[in-house]
């Protein structure tokens, strides 16, 4: 019986790909079945296929008004931040362990860069294997916005003490964060990133657990024009709209 | 490797560069990275097929520039979970593009009724040859399809261009369900075959 239903659901792959299962629910058990079934995942893969070029098949010219109404729409809209899974890859990263003992020496908006360079590059020390899984995934996320051909260093101190240094790649719509020397917060407390839009906010994700009174990069995507950077202290874990007075508010020159 | 393996990569490689899909790859992990300029890249290069097969299905133009509209903006938006791991950037994309026409198709048939739709589907066969652009995917595609059943044809392309479901489908041609699953599915095999798909 168990194997007939499976036999039933493996034939139809075909349907499956062809969008052309009859219900949702259908399409919600198959894609379960996939999720389990390696060989029907690739059948479905190559089917796919297929169908992308009987899609090329029926190629047509589409309105030329779509075009600039599509990139404009693109501009305003935000894009979904990366998958980062830190497990993904279990190799260990180059890293080069260092306190930045030249800091002290450097000054002003110099030091701010150097230190927000410094901890984008992974230079602040981590020591399990979990950190640096970690570190490695953000660095990853990170060379998005590093590997831009211009960016932006911005600061600004916060109004609790500590400031906030922020990476900005503008033509790519991506900024990192990392802070330095804000007060600790108590226990169900956290602070949290905000990309406040003219029209609405988002939350730009928390900020992890300082070490040594820096926090670790995030990367924000789908910055736009018009937006202002905002950092907030939120009951933990985190809310869906600021609830308390930004510390930080960093208009983006994007 | 062996004679076939080397065919099958040839072909699979010569598919690959006229659409130019290595590329395309690249140019939609930069999308990923919001590179405007990447992204208009990849609408040029796509939204030929992507407005046809939603055109095909939805057959009204307003609602198939709406729905290319959508589509494409979805590609920007989530591009950032386009992994070249898992399949080409093409395939990709018609996927999100096909999938947002039959959602539409449903909504409309589920408020409207399908006869309006039902008068207006001509010989699925027919279709392809009326493609609006002379392609060599056209071609390739009609050349495989004409080397299907003709119940393997029809249902494939019922199900595809027209939007049918399988039961739709089983019901159009006087078939039993289990043996539209089948003919789909088997129709399939032959066409990554014959259109060397790995």
């Amino acid at each position: 019986m168990r194997l007939r239903l499976r036999h039933d659901l493996h034939s139809l792959a075909g349907a499956y790909a062809l969008d052309a299962l009859d219900r949702p629910a259908e399409r919600d058990r198959f894609d379960r079945h996939l999720s389990r079934c390696p060989s029907c995942a690739a059948e479905v893969r190559g089917f796919r296929e297929v169908a992308t070029a009987m899609a090329f098949a029926v190629t047509a010219e589409a309105p030329a008004a779509l075009r600039p109404q599509v990139l404009a729409a693109a501009a305003r809209t935000r894009q979904l931040p990366p998958e980062v899974s830190s497990h993904r890859d279990h190799a260990r990263p180059q890293r080069t362990r260092s306190t930045l003992p030249w800091i002290p020496w450097l000054s002003g908006a110099v030091a701010l860069a150097s230190i927000a360079v410094a901890v984008f590059f992974g230079l602040a020390q981590s020591h399990t294997q979990d950190e640096l899984n970690q570190a490695r995934a953000e660095n990853q996320a990170l060379n998005v916005v590093l590997s831009a051909p211009r960016v932006q260093v911005l600061s600004q101190v916060a109004t609790s003490g500590g400031t906030a240094i922020v990476v900005l790649a503008a033509e790519r719509h991506a900024l990192a964060v990392v802070t330095t020397g804000l007060p600790a917060l108590p226990s169900g407390k956290v602070y949290q990133l905000w990309l406040i839009g003219t029209k609405k906010t988002e939350s730009a994700g928390l900020l992890p657990p300082a070490q040594d009174g820096q926090t670790p990069a995030v990367l924000a995507t789908g910055v736009v024009k018009g937006d202002t950077l905002g950092l907030t202290v939120e009951p933990a874990p985190g809310s869906a709209q600021p609830t308390t007075k930004p510390i930080v508010a960093l208009p983006l020159p994007v | 490797m062996n004679p076939s393996d080397s065919d099958a990569s040839r072909l699979e490689s010569a598919t690959a560069d006229r659409r130019g899909e290595r590329d395309l790859d690249d140019l939609l992990v930069h999308v990923a990275r919001g590179d405007s300029d990447a992204f208009e890249a990849v609408y040029d290069r796509l939204v030929g097929p992507v407005y046809g097969v939603i055109r095909r299905v939805l057959r009204d133009p307003s609602q198939s520039e709406e729905v290319t509209q959508e589509v494409l903006l979805e590609v920007w938006r989530t591009a950032t979970r386009f992994d070249p791991a898992v399949g080409g950037a093409a395939t990709w994309v018609m996927t999100i593009a096909h999938r947002r026409a039959i959602d539409r198709v449903r909504s409309i048939t589920a408020s409207a009724g399908r006869e309006q739709r039902t008068a207006e589907v001509h010989t699925p066969h027919d279709e392809v040859a009326e493609a609006v652009e002379a392609s060599l995917d056209r071609e390739r595609v009609r050349r495989c399809l004409d080397g299907l059943t003709e119940v393997q044809r029809e249902s494939i392309t019922l199900a595809y261009y027209g939007g049918y479901t399988y039961r739709q489908v089983a019901d159009r041609l006087k078939v039993t369900l289990g043996a539209i699953k089948t003919r789909i599915r088997d129709g399939l095999i032959r066409m990554r075959d014959c259109l060397g798909v790995s």
